[in-house]
């Protein structure tokens, strides 16, 4: 076995959890190589260490804000838990972009210019859409009259016709 | 009933894995609001105390990628331990009491999830079967993860001796 294998296998060993083979292995390669024996060693350290560090008493103070927990949460859960939910957190950010851009136009000193210039985008748009709407309508009708020529092209087409004559 | 069953658990699985104080209180405190709400999701087939605990993990891991970016260094250690019990032991020597600072001190720089599983097995003193239950991971996953601790420890506490000699 090789140093790293053995490290894979140091806690177990140390817990005394290994099969015989597994352990007779790696007593075997701790007798011949100092680094993993050191390794083991502070392993062990380690683990005294951490088994050294006692449990600490909960406060009174945090004890009471436990106890409080039932009341406080009957209190929230109808009216604020729905609006906790991080779902809704985009919903929040666009009410709140919303809510600061109509401030500013509420709130903006030359709000009749402004009420003036988006009445004329408004109308500038308007029309910009109908002149797409027309357009849209004769490509349509020229896609429509396109795709009936098609039709009669492929109609007057003597494939067919050779066909049927081949078939009898 | 709950709180006084299970505040002290919950309480020092927080404190022993954020290794602050003030922190571990907010988050217990966090814990059993989730707890309440929770109780109706409680499966009566499972061990409470695990299921719990679960739950407290789940609060800590998620807490610990929001903040992990935020943290500086754990507590001092002996300060709480002095108000809450047996903090230096004579006997157990200066040495072993340097080593018990290390090793709390370097609890941070484990991975959550690996930090989490060493605290179960070697400061709270749980089997591989129930920390696998808490986990929700296989059994080998927690003892190769477990050993993956203890190794990153050692080795820190394996290099602080060999510089202490070294002076």
């Amino acid at each position: 076995m090789n140093c790293e294998r053995i490290e894979e296998l140091l806690s177990l060993y140390l817990e005394g959890a290994l099969s015989p083979k597994e352990k007779n292995a790696v007593e075997k390669h701790l007798d011949s190589c100092s680094a993993c024996a050191q390794l083991l060693d502070a392993l062990r350290d380690t683990c005294r260490a951490l088994a050294s560090i006692p449990e600490l008493e909960v406060s009174p103070g945090l004890l009471s804000r436990l106890a409080a927990i039932p009341k406080t949460k009957k209190k929230v859960r109808f009216s604020l838990d729905f609006l906790l939910r991080p779902s809704l957190q985009p919903a929040f950010a666009l009410a709140a972009v919303g809510l600061t851009l109509l401030s500013f136009y509420l709130f903006h000193p030359d709000k009749k210019k402004i009420d003036r210039t988006i009445e004329q985008q408004f109308h500038l748009g308007l029309s910009w859409v109908e002149k797409i709407y027309v357009r849209a309508g004769a490509f349509s009708d020229r896609l429509s009259d396109q795709a009936g020529n098609l039709v009669v092209s492929v109609k007057n087409l003597k494939i067919f016709e050779r066909n049927e004559d081949q078939a009898f | 009933m709950l709180v006084n069953a299970y505040s002290r658990r919950v309480f020092n699985l927080a404190y022993q894995f954020t290794g602050a104080f003030e922190e571990a209180e907010d988050l217990t405190q966090d814990i059993f609001l989730k707890l309440y709400n929770s109780l109706d999701k409680y499966d009566f087939q499972r061990n409470f105390g695990a299921w719990l605990l679960t739950l407290a993990k789940n609060h800590l891991i998620d807490h610990y990628r929001r903040t992990k970016w935020e943290k500086v260094s754990r507590d001092d250690f002996e300060e709480h331990l002095l108000a809450s019990g047996p903090g230096f032991n004579p006997e157990a020597g200066l040495d072993a009491e340097v080593d018990r600072k290390l090793i709390w001190e370097s609890l941070n720089g484990l991975p959550a999830e690996i930090r989490l599983a060493v605290i179960l097995r070697d400061i709270q003193d749980k089997s591989y079967d129930e920390i696998a239950r808490i986990l929700e991971l296989p059994i080998g996953t927690v003892k190769s993860r477990i050993n993956r601790g203890r190794l990153q420890l050692a080795k820190i506490l394996q290099e602080r001796k060999e510089t202490s000699h070294e002076l």
